[in-house]
Order: C-alpha cells, then sequence, then structure tokens
C-alpha cells in the first residue's frame, strides 16, 4: 500500500528553503542598492557575501524548526504537489530575480 | 595554493553534481535494498557541496580579488559583472538545496510515491544548479584568461 503523506520535518524544511531563496534574492537587490547596507554587511563577517550567506543559512535553519513547531507541533500541512510547486517557483523565482538585476538593473 | 584551493572547489561541486545523478536514478529504483544507499548518497552530496561552497568561499573572499582585476581590465567584464555576481549567489541556494537532500532522503522512499516524486525533484534541481554553477565557474576562468592573452 502507497503511503501519500511527507513528513513534518520534510514540509517544514521545504517551506524553510522556499523562503530562503527569495530571501537571499531580496538581499542581493537591497544590499547592491544600498551603500548603508552593503557597509554594515562588510562590518558584521569581514564580507558581505559572509554575511549574506550567514543570513541565509541561518534563516532555512531557524525556519525549517519553526514550521516543524506550527499548530501544536503537528507542523505545517501541505500537500505533496503544493510544496513540490512552492519550492520550484521560490527558487526559480530568485534565480530570475538575481540573474535579472546582473543583468539587466546593476 | 590558490590553484590547488580552486581545483578542489571544482572537484566537490563536480561530485555533487555526479551524485545527485546517481541519487535520480536510484529513486526511481528506490526499493528495501538500495534505501540505505540513497540515504548514505545524500549525506554525501550534501557533504560535497558544503565543501565545495567553504572552500570556494575561503577562496572568494581571500584571493578572487587579483582575478577580478585582472577581469575588468580585459575583453570579458562580464565574466565578473554578471557571471561571477550571479554565481556567487545563487551558489547559496545549490547549497540550500543540497542541505535539503539527506532530510527529505529520511521518508520512507520505498513506501510513499510523493517522497520519491519530492527527492526527484530536489535531485534534478540540484544537478541542473551544480550544472549552472560549473559553466559559470568556466566562463569566469575564460574571463581571466582572455585578459592575459596578447592582444
Amino acid at each position: 500500500m502507497e503511503n501519500t503523506t511527507l513528513s513534518k520535518r520534510t514540509i517544514a524544511f521545504g517551506l524553510a528553503l522556499a523562503v530562503a531563496c527569495v530571501v537571499n534574492a531580496i538581499i542581493v537587490v537591497v544590499k547592491e542598492k544600498s551603500e548603508a547596507v552593503m557597509g554594515g554587511m562588510k562590518k558584521v563577517l569581514g564580507h558581505h557575501w559572509t554575511t549574506h550567506s550567514a543570513i541565509v543559512i541561518v534563516l532555512f535553519l531557524a525556519l525549517g524548526g519553526l514550521f516543524g513547531l506550527a499548530r501544536g507541533g503537528r507542523g505545517v500541512a501541505m500537500t505533496t504537489n503544493s510544496l513540490i510547486g512552492t519550492v520550484l517557483s521560490a527558487v526559480g523565482a530568485a534565480a530570475l530575480i538575481i540573474i535579472g538585476f546582473y543583468l539587466f538593473i546593476d | 595554493m590558490n590553484e590547488i584551493i580552486l581545483m578542489a572547489h571544482v572537484l566537490f561541486g563536480v561530485a555533487c553534481l555526479v551524485t545527485a545523478a546517481w541519487l535520480f536514478v536510484d529513486v526511481l529504483h528506490a526499493n528495501e535494498t538500495n534505501l540505505a544507499r540513497i540515504r548514505r548518497m545524500s549525506w554525501g552530496a550534501a557533504a560535497f557541496m558544503w565543501l565545495a561552497f567553504l572552500i570556494g568561499g575561503y577562496w572568494y573572499v581571500t584571493a578572487y580579488k587579483v582575478d577580478k582585476a585582472i577581469i575588468l581590465k580585459g575583453p570579458w567584464p562580464f565574466a565578473h559583472n554578471m557571471v561571477m555576481e550571479t554565481k556567487e549567489h545563487l551558489v547559496i541556494m545549490l547549497l540550500l538545496v543540497a542541505t535539503y537532500l539527506p532530510i527529505a532522503a529520511m521518508d520512507n522512499l520505498t513506501k510513499s510515491k510523493d517522497a520519491r516524486k519530492l527527492m526527484l525533484w530536489v535531485t534534478a534541481m540540484i544537478a541542473l544548479l551544480a550544472l549552472a554553477m560549473d559553466g559559470e565557474g568556466a566562463i569566469i576562468s575564460m574571463g581571466v584568461k582572455v585578459a592575459l592573452l596578447p592582444h
């Protein structure tokens, strides 16, 4: 008998992955457009990219844990197709924002 | 030493790509006999990606400025302005997707069609993103090379 459910951990970290990817793209635009943000990120860990990476990785891990605690510890409820659609859309949109920004705006 | 660091970065990145491609095929045929291997290789793909990321990140932060200056004075400035700028940020997403792989692999792949479907999408994303990073790395190297060629 086929089981069609995903574990709460898989759903939680899948959603965290989607959010972290979009935030990654937003940080790119914000830091490239704001000297103050870029300067601040350079000061925190010595290089803007190191700070950028650390923010996104910590966000992914923290959100994965938080989404797993939703609904009284049962985690976020979501179908597999919705999760896959969300992750693919987020990764695709983030990639397009980053490529589009450096191609057309920066 | 910088060359060794850079080659190690590429080596582990390609190892992640190959492992993801292997996993895609293994997940298509997931059963009780290959489940443990799928999970071990998922951790392996994530480990390869972390090594590629950390080694490449170290090189980028400490040594890339020399290459950057050469590229910007050469005929392919886009190798930095467009390609390196996108690579250094897309690779963070690749790291996250690779980190997610062993998490997704912990589900029961032999009994859940949905878990297998998710794993196939995740491994495909890793392979495609890693291939894109590989191509971008090649363009950046070529940006340095064409700048150093006599014109």
